[in-house]
């Protein structure tokens, strides 16, 4: 009941991996070239102004801290999902109450978490 | 060959050779996806070993996060020192075979050292009860006080990530 | 995959099948889209190719592989081609994991001298034991479609829009696996097929040694956790990067977003990718909140047995349980997706900041009070 055939997942990853190519060369193939002296065509899109771009400009950390907390709340989401799928059946063996106590004393201090995080504005996105 | 052989050896192939590719290309985004590649490949290696939950929170967590993080991260750079200083340099080319000496004794020590464990006797007992179920159980009998200061380590790493991000006046950017 | 080589190969086949078939269902998603959309908007859609324009995308995917497939300069190319072949991959092994049907059990049959044995064939690519697991990791390996569509075309506003796309799919994959625990602790296990069982017949539970019973409701997951359907239904929105939380391919702010430089067939395979994204989440929200493939207020035995009772022999009245319950999921499956392409067509698209703010500060929120009231239901309820 608990297995991942895992025979059947890689033949999919393999067969579509190998469907998607052919299908970039069937692409490319049909496609054909047109109009190779242009080199505009080639420019990446500007909304039609050629050669704007600056190079030099930074981008914002928030991606950054979006990702990292991201991380931290998954982790504890996964920390999760033992809990979930036992509840029942530490209640029936009579364990239900300190299972629930200490779980809630982790929401707490996921719940603290997040909440120090909007308070600090971390995540404002202006 | 078996199945199961044939499969491992393949997993093993794909994972080896990810992570042998996240050393040697040049560029670093290259890298980590490499690097995405080989964690795809633990957690097969992970359910081969009859650990099923644990390969799903490997590609949730690791694959799909902690990676995430590391190639949006990357892309926030111009990395075009970063490919030449790792191209030529013979400081870099001495660091990888030195690396790759130090990589072969572990792994050499490991092989030794792992004959002398016993086999795993309690296969057969856990093969019965659900894993994850099992899990569950031993994570709040047995490692309960682990599981809370986990949930303190991570309340830790949150507010050291916003105070990192924020001492170079990060998240306002340059107005 | 199977015992022996008769099973290999119908599983094989099984495998392929569900692939094209999410591929093919692409089609007929634009078709409904278009023509859905110029319904709302009053006009008529795509009518001219085909009767009722179903023709359409056939003739563009004709146009689409005849147009010209080139990178940028600055493009990187082994990223840029990578990407839309990745686009399909989480999403189609995702998908093969939701079963869409009750297992048909094949009886053992004489073929040339030896005895292949009774065969079980399950209606879907594979059973995964820790299914809601794997399928939340699967897809959220779909965050790298995006990156490497995005730094792949060599362009800041590519990798803009891509960066933005994938905060905001990492954002709601949050909420969408906070919003499934309270499911997962109802049901108390992962296995897809597991819950669709539990979510048989009419609607009853016990509590305080009373039994609740209601003859004209079916027990559906809807009926226990309507705020986590609201949340996860919300997020699958998100994922997808459908309205009103598209603006990562918004027109009005980075042109196309991460998939600008991209044309053709190549823009195709994204598509493919997000309507398979789409079918995922609608799959999800059936099997988790609406019974999956099972009838309401009939159980899948109880159907089994009516189709007995009118004189099919065993094979063919499981055959027919199987399609009949195929149908079920199927229409449950139609009006979900029916639901995203009419929300994208009413509702106005969120700006980006408003949108991080929903999913952090308050679908986030919300999902852990509605883990942690259902917590305490079930240890109440049982004690």
């Amino acid at each position: 009941m608990s297995e991942i055939p895992l025979g059947g997942i890689l033949f999919l990853v393999v067969f579509i991996a190998l469907f998607g190519t052919a299908l970039i060369f069937l692409a490319r193939a049909i496609g054909g070239q047109r109009d190779n002296n242009s080199s505009v065509k080639r420019d990446i899109y500007e909304c039609g102004i050629p050669g704007q771009e600056k190079k030099e400009s930074k981008i914002s950390v928030k991606f950054y801290l979006t990702a990292i907390l991201f991380i931290l709340f998954d982790i504890e989401i996964i920390f999760m999902y033992p809990w979930a799928i036992s509840f029942k059946d530490f209640i029936a063996s009579g364990l239900g109450t300190p299972v629930l106590i200490s779980m809630g004393i982790f929401i707490a201090i996921f719940v603290y978490g997040l909440w120090w995080e909007v308070k600090s504005k971390a995540l404002e996105w202006d | 060959m078996t199945a199961d052989a044939f499969l491992f050896w393949f997993l093993a192939l794909v994972t080896i050779g990810g992570g042998s590719l996240v050393i040697l290309m040049r560029n670093p985004i290259y890298s980590a996806l490499a690097l995405v590649f080989t964690m795809c490949g633990v957690s097969a290696l992970f359910v081969t070993l009859g650990a099923y939950f644990v390969a799903g929170v490997q590609l949730i967590v690791y694959a799909g996060a902690v990676m995430v993080l590391f190639v949006m991260v990357l892309m926030l750079f111009d990395l075009k020192h970063e490919i030449e200083a790792f191209a030529k340099g013979q400081i870099s080319g001495a660091i990888k075979i030195l690396s790759g000496g130090l990589l072969a004794g572990i792994v050499g020590g490991a092989i030794l050292a792992s004959t002398k464990l016993s086999s795993p006797t309690d296969a057969a007992g856990a093969a019965v009860v659900d894993p994850s179920k099992a899990l569950g159980y031993k994570l709040f009998t047995q490692h309960i006080f682990a599981f809370e200061a986990l949930g303190v380590l991570l309340l830790v790493i949150a507010v050291g990530a916003v105070a990192l991000a924020r001492s170079k006046g990060g998240t306002h950017g340059q107005r | 995959m199977g015992r022996d080589i008769f099973e290999i190969s119908i599983n094989g086949v099984k495998l392929l099948l569900i692939f094209f078939m999410m591929v093919q269902a692409v089609p007929i998603l634009v078709w409904l889209e278009r023509r859905g959309s110029a319904f709302i908007q009053n006009r008529f859609g795509p009518n001219r190719v085909g009767p009722l324009g179903l023709l359409q995308l056939l003739a563009d995917a004709v146009k689409f592989l005849t147009k010209e497939d080139f990178a940028p300069d600055k493009a990187v190319r082994k990223l840029f081609y990578a990407a839309p072949v990745f686009a399909l991959i989480p999403a189609a092994i995702a998908y093969a994991a939701i079963p869409m049907s009750v297992p048909f059990t094949f009886p053992a049959f004489e073929f040339q001298g030896t005895t292949w044995g009774p065969y079980e064939l399950k209606a879907q690519g594979y059973e995964i034991g820790v299914g809601i697991v794997f399928i939340l990791g699967v897809a959220s390996l779909a965050a790298y479609t995006i990156l490497m569509a995005g730094w792949g075309s060599g362009s800041k506003f590519s990798l803009l829009g891509a960066l933005r796309a994938s905060a905001q799919v990492i954002s709601y994959e949050l909420a969408m696996g906070l919003s499934i625990v309270g499911i997962i602790m109802m049901y108390g296990t992962f296995n897809l097929t597991d819950m669709i069982q539990a979510q048989q017949g009419p609607f009853q539970f016990s509590a305080f040694g009373y039994t609740i019973a209601s003859e004209w409701l079916p027990n559906w997951g809807i009926f226990y956790q309507p705020v986590a359907f609201v949340l996860f239904f919300s997020a699958a929105f998100a994922e997808s990067n459908r309205l009103p939380f598209d603006l990562a391919e918004g027109e009005a702010e980075l042109v196309a977003g991460f998939h600008t430089e991209y044309g053709g067939f190549k823009m195709l395979m994204f598509f493919i990718g997000e309507y398979g994204h789409m079918m995922i989440a609608a799959g999800l929200a059936t099997t988790f909140f609406f019974g999956g493939y099972g009838i309401p207020w009939v159980s899948t035995q109880e159907m089994h047995q009516i189709i007995m009772g009118m004189g099919f022999s065993e094979v063919g009245a499981q055959g027919l349980n199987a399609l009949v319950h195929f149908l079920s999921y199927n229409i449950k499956f139609a009006i979900f997706l029916w639901i995203f392409i009419h929300v994208r067509w009413t509702l106005p698209r969120f700006r980006y900041d408003q949108l991080m703010d929903l999913g952090w500060k308050t679908m986030l929120p919300w999902a852990l009070a509605n883990t942690v009231a259902t917590a305490l239901v079930i240890y109440f309820v049982s004690i």
